[in-house]
């Protein structure tokens, strides 16, 4: 490490042995083969050591360049000069402190309009690029011409065409580092409106700055928190001044801003471009991109979200999954053959009834948990993960998080929150834990109380999805409903929490065919751990609801329960559900769902339970997530809450559903 | 490899960030964070990694 203490100075005369060599810093996306080109650069002296005050790691190496000594890093991975990443953040650190002489950024030329973004903005930002094509050989073997001079000179800056990894293109990179010279680099321009803006910007900054004032602006106007906090030290006093009219242009243009700046990225990279690369002739528009496109547009998106989750959801989980397999391992493994099999031999070798019971009696562990676990439960999340997985690998989540966002801007969230929301229709505790990667704390509570509230998990969809679809209009009531309270109880609490919606964006990946291999691995997986961990949970709330019974503790809580059951409108019997449902919320749900096999509720019923139940308490390890994440006193509240609105809107669901005589 | 569910980022499961142990699972949860967006990815399942060794050795 002590190698490179040496500061390099342009200041005073050079004292000592100290070497005045060039600083190259290697910048790019992760996998371009930027330490195959830093090996090949530095010879033995390699030293990786942290970057100060992270758990980043930079290698350090040094080289001897056309006779010249030089200091080479390799900066960790980054995708924008806009840090999301801790890695990222590294990397423009270097850029900033330390200053290179040579700042060559690598990337793939198979994906060169993806990655030339990055080269926008370092060029705009008056860092000393030179641009590295990387994988030459691999895109030519794709049949991709590119022409290296057009882009040179399109840029204004070396460019040079290498496969790194086959040595190709060294040679060029060695002689481009030293003879470079600071020289014209292109000027991108954009939109007039947002030219005004960095111009408004970039007038105001005085001080001095490693990078364009341009890029600064845009950074800014990006609510990059490490360049506004750079910006008041060097601005001093007019810091506050400068702080104040970038808030201005923010808020003018708050709700497209990420958005707007990226297509005109894209849209210059689009004319760099032109001339510059030719793709072989067969290759048009796939089906996948035209898919991407309809996926985040509204108009064709929404239609599309729909089909999605009608033949995803209801036709595959609800009807196959829900119905077709849960009849089979349930109604004819279980009860027509297992159950009274195993209960002969049961009460064959145990002759006291108590102790039968607990095995195989009306909440036994064997008749009630091993048949809600394997009959109704498995047969459920085994269809949902499958579907999750192949939505998973098409790449429609972050299509999805883009349509979304727009609406879910109305209830304080932004697209980001997807991910816990769509987490939580598979398991809402593994969500709630989820919500801490949203950005500010009101989203987090925000999405923690929608979670709590109006998302189910996949066991508790899958059983409701069968039981309303055998009654018409019903799933339709259910699902209305549940949509309503959640935009509902989303925009009251984004009126009464304080604070602004952070903004969204992101880059999408391409969209593709899902693996089958991927999909089964991934389903087969996910149902593994699912298992291991509710079969244990369902056994022991099997001999806790056992105790209940032969202690008549059960029959007290339903007692106790019945007169708010009656008031929701329910039968008295379906208070056991929801005592199941505390335990695990697919507990609960494959309780109405024997209720309903019994012939105990009529179709108005039903949904009135439904909803009630997706909506009531969360299960108890979703409530014991919540008070990890969010604290005693707001689990606490939010549990509160949940069960009033619950209970509260069965009781308003019942009274329309009695007058209105729609089911 | 493991290719991200959400941003379809591809990092190595040590570049992803472990699991938290806090989430109440019986023996924690065993996803795998991705470094980019923090999506909840699955790990390879230990017998295709086993598969793949298996591969490179043969080859
Ligand atoms: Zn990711």
């Amino acid at each position: 490490m002590a190698i490179f203490k040496k500061k390099p100075s342009c200041h005073g005369p050079v004292t000592g042995p100290a070497i005045k060599g060039k600083k190259v810093a290697l910048v790019g996306n992760p996998n371009v083969g930027k330490s195959v080109l830093f090996n090949a650069l530095t010879g033995a002296y390699v030293a990786v050591s942290n970057y100060p005050g992270t758990s980043v790691e930079v290698s350090r190496g040094s080289s001897t360049i056309d006779g010249q000594p030089c200091e080479i890093i390799d900066t960790p991975g980054m995708y924008s000069i806009l840090p999301i990443t801790e890695e990222e953040r590294v990397a423009r650190e270097i850029l900033l402190n330390e200053r290179p002489d040579v700042v060559l950024h690598v990337l793939d030329a198979r994906n060169l309009e993806r990655m030339l973004t990055m080269t926008i903005q370092l060029v705009e930002a008056g860092l000393p690029v030179i641009l590295v094509v990387n994988i030459m050989d691999e895109a030519e073997r794709m049949g991709l011409e590119i022409d290296i001079p057009l882009l040179r000179e399109k840029l204004g800056i070396p460019v040079i065409g290498a496969a790194t990894a086959k040595k190709r293109g060294l040679a060029e990179i060695r002689q481009a580092i030293a003879g470079y010279e600071e020289g014209r680099q292109a000027v991108f321009g954009y939109s007039r409106r947002l030219e005004g803006d960095i111009v408004t910007i970039a007038e105001l900054l005085q001080g001095e700055y490693t990078l364009s004032r341009k890029s600064l602006a845009l950074l800014l106007l990006q609510r990059d928190e490490e360049i506004a906090r750079l910006v008041a030290v060097q601005e001093g006093e007019r810091g506050a001044f400068v702080a104040e009219r970038v808030k201005e242009k923010i808020f003018e243009r708050r709700e497209s801003f990420h958005l707007d700046l990226s297509l005109e990225r894209k849209e210059i990279v689009k004319g760099l471009l032109a001339g510059v690369i030719r793709t072989p002739a067969q290759r048009r528009v796939t089906f996948g991109e035209r898919l991407s496109r309809w996926a985040v547009n509204p108009l064709t998106g929404a239609p599309l979200l729909i089909v999605v989750l009608y033949y995803g959801l209801y036709e595959f989980v609800g009807v196959f999954g829900a119905g077709t397999l849960v009849d089979l391992l349930e109604g004819k493994l279980f009860e027509g053959w297992f159950n009274p099999w195993i209960s002969g031999v049961v009460k064959s070798i145990i002759p006291w009834e108590i102790i039968q019971e607990l095995f195989v009696g009306e909440y036994g562990v064997i008749t009630l948990g091993l048949r809600y676990a394997v009959g109704i439960i498995l047969p459920i999340v085994a269809t949902f993960f499958l579907f999750f997985s192949v939505l998973e690998d098409s790449g429609y989540f972050p299509r999805l998080a883009l349509l979304v966002d727009r609406l879910f801007k109305k209830v304080g969230l932004t697209g980001r929150a997807v991910i816990p929301m769509v987490l939580g229709f598979g398991c809402d505790t593994m969500a709630t834990m989820v919500t801490r990667t949203l950005e500010t704390v009101r989203e987090r509570v925000i999405a923690t109380v929608l979670l709590a509230l109006a998302i189910p998990c996949s066991a508790q969809l899958g059983v409701i999805l069968a039981l309303l679809s055998k009654t018409p209009g019903a799933l339709l009531v259910w699902s209305l409903c549940l949509l309503a309270i959640f935009l509902l109880i989303g925009l009251l609490a984004a009126k009464i929490m304080p604070g602004e919606t952070p903004m969204f964006y992101m880059e999408l990946p391409p969209m593709r065919l899902p693996q089958l291999s991927n999909v089964l691995t991934k389903t087969y997986t996910r149902m593994q751990w699912y298992f291991m961990e509710i079969l244990p949970l369902f056994i022991l709330a099997s001999v806790l609801l056992w105790l209940g019974k032969v202690t008549h503790f059960f029959e007290r809580l339903v007692d106790w329960m019945a007169p708010v059951m009656a008031a929701v409108g329910l039968p008295r019997e379906a208070a056991v559900a929801f005592i199941f449902g505390f335990f695990r919320r697919d507990y609960g749900a494959a309780g109405l769902y024997d209720l309903q096999k019994k012939g105990l509720m009529d179709p108005r019923q039903l949904v009135v339970a439904a909803v009630t139940l997706t909506l009531f308490v969360p299960c108890v390890a979703q409530f014991l997530m919540m008070k990890k994440e969010r604290g005693t006193k707001a689990a606490l509240g939010i549990g509160l809450f949940v069960s009033l609105v619950a209970f509260a809107s069965g009781w308003l669901l019942n009274r329309f559903l009695l007058t209105t005589g729609v089911l | 490899m493991i290719r991200c569910g959400y941003c379809g980022y591809e990092f190595s499961e040590e570049e992803g960030i472990r699991g938290c142990g806090k989430c109440g699972k019986p023996g924690g949860c065993r996803m795998v964070r991705c470094p980019r967006c923090f999506y909840e990815n699955l790990p390879e399942p230990g017998t295709v990694k086993k598969m793949k060794k298996l591969l490179e050795k043969l080859k």
